[in-house]
């Protein structure tokens, strides 16, 4: 066929604000006026994972809210492409300098720029934390507790995959066993080959899923079509971003959004509270908003930067920085790509990236002459990553690169995913440099330690075995760190720790912080759906406390109680997890 | 010239009614619309030329179907467009580039007393392994500043972006390309779509004189070399 019988595609005309295929935002957005003073500025990049549930939360519960994002506000139809050079705007591509003995690629690895932030191009893998995660200091004797345990966080898991919602089976074995709301998903060839392997090997796996995206059609979002540009954006609809799943409805309950917007710092005043925030507008002209609060959210860099360019007297250095842990303890996870070639056509651009996982080796075995573990997920490189990948794995230049990219579709390929325990001395500092705005930059330093290095070693070995088992005929890997957390952690301990279990700073009664850099430690499992729990926990708690965030200095400790009636419509009461 | 590939005759832009209406001006503007050279001067640029002629050969491609990578590199240079960060111990990717091509004029005329547009293909390969190996033989003082390993990377990865975004490249190497909003449904297997090729091999060997068609790894300590911002996958 050489056009569809209706004609080539065109986008749907006109003007409504498109998020995904068929959901369009009727609402004109509520605008706040200049000089106003709002209840909570959510600020940094501002509204992805952590920062779009809260928003929406807020804003439910009748908070006047602004939610200040460095990028646009996506219009998918009109913005987003099927493309993979296509979608690099998609990502934090403003400069940051990295170093240390192991220095981390940001932008399209593990960074969001623009509403949605980090969920518009995550592969959208969503497991839970283990109950061992939460104590891995009084278990294993690394790393650190956390000053909550997964019973604390296990109702909001189970809200967040009913929000969502998350696909994979009804069944899944590891950590605390529990099903999945909606079905999983039909296996691409990636995903057969992780299972062949795994299956050879006796290894459980847990095939479809967990996965924030849609097999059948809900509300206003059609189901996946498995067109595997999942982490180029989801024109579709389908793969769950805070994009489409909460900033409409918080937008429905009065929230702003303010797009194109780079806060610059935070004001603090004479009784050392907050009072408001710098940022530059999409002109480039600095303005002011009042707020009675701020929550941070800018995620593992964008947060400590915040608070360290805010530095003010009486705060020398930086915000909420008494401690001295903001920036520090910043943890990305181990994330070997293995690679394996196969005599059979494979085709990995097909299907989801993330469709298969096994957490067999996720707890600490003392066999194995280390702490804690990892996780084998399925990912699915298209040509330009994938180059890039061979490149490193097996050193292909000039004939050897078009040779075996003529292979490309022989090809699959996994994800080791390990966990990277938190050292002090990887942080993020400023850095002598400036942006086009002036405010200046971050510098991250990184380095692995022994229990580290003993675990990727053992890790790439066993998914290289995987690989092996599932029939490959060559094998290679290239040296990669996924995700990122940590840099402003929780803690009990205002002497260890920036955040108490609730995100708010030890330090400033009406600052919080609210994204994935408050978690202590960070497991095997995908960060995301981690960040979404604790936001809407800490929204919980700052809806119970009310006026006093704006006004007390005593903060309350009493947990919340779990409000399920803040979910975005149409989301409560569908998909019923099974057990 | 046959199309390269074990794909005879598949064409993605063939599909491009297929694709949503955005995508399709996103891909048909790199095929129609190669930028002019604006970052680097004329020298640099054909200096650039011969050296992304052999970091990403394509003898096998006729005339009107070489893929430009020297017009995506400059634009992405001219433009200061980046992953979003940079090595400690790196300069800028501006700098780089311009102190990296500086080296390679000068271990050409170093090892063979002449110029790198004057040597033949072979001797071009040569070089350019060196920088692979991490063993150039000249121009020490350089590449103090601009570690090879790192230099060669961003060269490397630079090239086969400009090669693999382009929908001739992905006809070569069978990709499907855009697939919004019609999806893909044979998902299992490696099956073709009814609009995809079916793959015929044939025994597909690098020119003989070339070097670059073995793999070695790339020099330096490995560790190190993690990381040279390939979009993530997980």
């Amino acid at each position: 066929m050489k056009s569809p019988l209706l004609g080539e595609f065109h986008p749907p005309g006109g003007k409504p604000h498109m998020l995904g295929s068929i959901q369009r935002i009727e609402t004109p957005m509520h605008r706040f006026s200049e000089g106003e003073e709002v209840d909570y500025a959510i600020v940094g990049v501002g509204v992805g994972a952590g920062g779009g549930v809260l928003l929406q939360r807020l804003a439910r519960a009748g908070f006047r809210v602004i939610g200040f994002d460095a990028g646009p506000f996506w219009d998918t139809e009109r913005d987003w492409v099927s493309d993979e050079k296509g979608a690099h705007n998609l990502y934090w591509n403003d400069l940051r300098i990295t170093g240390g003995k192991h220095p981390l690629a940001f932008g399209a690895n593990n960074c969001g720029k623009g509403v949605g932030g980090g969920t518009v191009h995550w592969a959208s893998f969503t497991p839970r934390l283990h109950p061992s995660d939460f104590r891995t200091h009084s278990t294993d004797g690394v790393g650190v507790d956390w000053p909550i345990s997964y019973s604390d966080l296990k109702p909001y898991y189970e809200l967040m995959e009913l929000e969502l919602p998350v696909s994979g089976p009804s069944y899944f074995p590891w950590g605390d066993p529990h099903g999945y709301p909606y079905g999983p998903h039909p296996m691409g060839g990636v995903g057969d080959a992780l299972i062949r392997g795994c299956t050879k090997l006796g290894i459980g796996v847990s095939a479809g899923g967990p996965v924030a995206i849609l097999n059948g059609s809900r509300g206003d979002r059609p189901h996946c079509i498995y067109r595997g540009f999942c982490i180029q954006g989801c024109k579709v609809g389908a793969k769950a971003s805070t994009l489409i799943t909460h900033v409409p409805d918080a937008i429905e309950n009065g929230a702003e959004i303010r797009p194109n917007c780079m806060v610059s710092r935070i004001h603090i005043g004479r009784d050392r509270r907050v009072t408001g925030i710098s940022y530059f507008d999409p002109e480039g002209r600095e303005r002011f908003q009042k707020a009675k609060a701020v929550v941070v959210a800018g995620y593992s860099i964008e947060t400590p930067r915040l608070l360290l360019n805010s530095a003010c007297p009486g705060f020398e250095n930086g915000l909420a920085n008494s401690s001295d842990c903001v920036g520090r303890y910043l943890m990305a996870q181990a994330g070997n790509v293995v690679l394996g070639r196969f005599e059979e056509l494979v085709r990995m651009y097909k299907a989801p990236p993330a469709h298969a996982l096994t957490e067999e080796f996720y707890e600490t075995d003392p066999k194995r002459g280390f702490a804690r573990g990892f996780a084998i997920q399925t990912v699915g490189p298209l040509p330009m990553a994938f180059a890039r990948q061979m490149m490193t794995a097996k050193g292909a230049w000039g004939w050897g690169m078009r040779s075996v990219m003529m292979d490309y579709n022989h090809w699959a390929s996994f994800g080791f995913l390990g966990e990277i325990l938190p050292h002090a001395e990887n942080r993020v500092q400023l850095a002598e440099e400036k942006d086009r705005l002036g405010i200046p930059i971050a510098k991250a330093t990184f380095t692995l330690h022994d229990n580290d290095q003993k675990l990727i070693e053992y890790g790439k070995n066993k998914t290289m075995e995987v690989m092996w088992a599932a029939g490959a005929t060559e094998v290679v890997q290239e040296v990669r760190y996924a995700h990122l957390v940590g840099a402003a952690r929780m803690g009990s301990d205002p002497e260890t720790s920036v955040v108490d279990q609730f995100g708010r700073t030890h330090d400033i009664a009406n600052l919080f912080i609210c994204d994935g850099s408050i978690m202590p430690t960070q497991g095997s499992a995908n960060p995301g759906l981690t960040i979404m729990a604790l936001a809407a926990r800490t929204a919980d708690y700052l809806i119970r406390e009310g006026n006093e965030v704006f006004t007390s200095h005593k903060p309350n400790s009493d947990k919340p109680a779990m409000r399920r009636d803040l979910s975005p419509p149409d989301t409560r009461g569908h998909g019923m997890p099974r057990i | 010239m046959a199309q390269p590939g074990y794909y005879p005759g598949f064409s993605t832009l063939g599909q491009q009614k297929f694709w949503d209406a955005k995508t399709r001006q996103v891909v048909l503007d790199r095929v129609g619309n190669v930028p002019e050279v604006r970052f680097f001067s004329p020298q640099e640029a054909c200096l650039l030329n011969a050296v992304c002629d052999r970091v990403l050969p394509q003898d096998d491609r006729d005339e009107s179907h070489k893929i430009p990578i020297v017009p995506q590199i400059d634009r992405r240079l001219f433009e200061n467009s980046h992953d979003g960060y940079q090595y400690e111990d790196m300069p800028p990717d501006r700098e780089a580039y311009q102190l990296g091509l500086r080296a390679i004029e000068k271990i050409a005329r170093h090892r063979y007393g002449c110029g790198f547009l004057e040597i033949g293909p072979q001797e071009q390969d040569e070089i350019l392994r060196l920088l692979h190996d991490g063993k150039p033989s000249a121009a020490n003082d350089i590449w103090k500043r601009v570690p090879v390993h790192r230099f060669w990377m961003l060269l490397v990865s630079d090239c086969t972006d400009a090669y693999y975004s382009h929908p001739w490249a992905w006809d070569e190497i069978g990709f499907g390309g855009p697939a919004y909003p019609r999806a893909y449904m044979r998902l299992e297997r490696g099956e073709a779509e009814t609009w995809e090729v079916t793959e015929k091999r044939y025994d597909w060997k690098a020119p003989e004189n070339s070097v670059s068609g073995e793999f070695e790894p790339v020099s330096g300590q490995l560790e190190h070399l993690g990381s040279p911002g390939q979009g993530g996958t997980h």
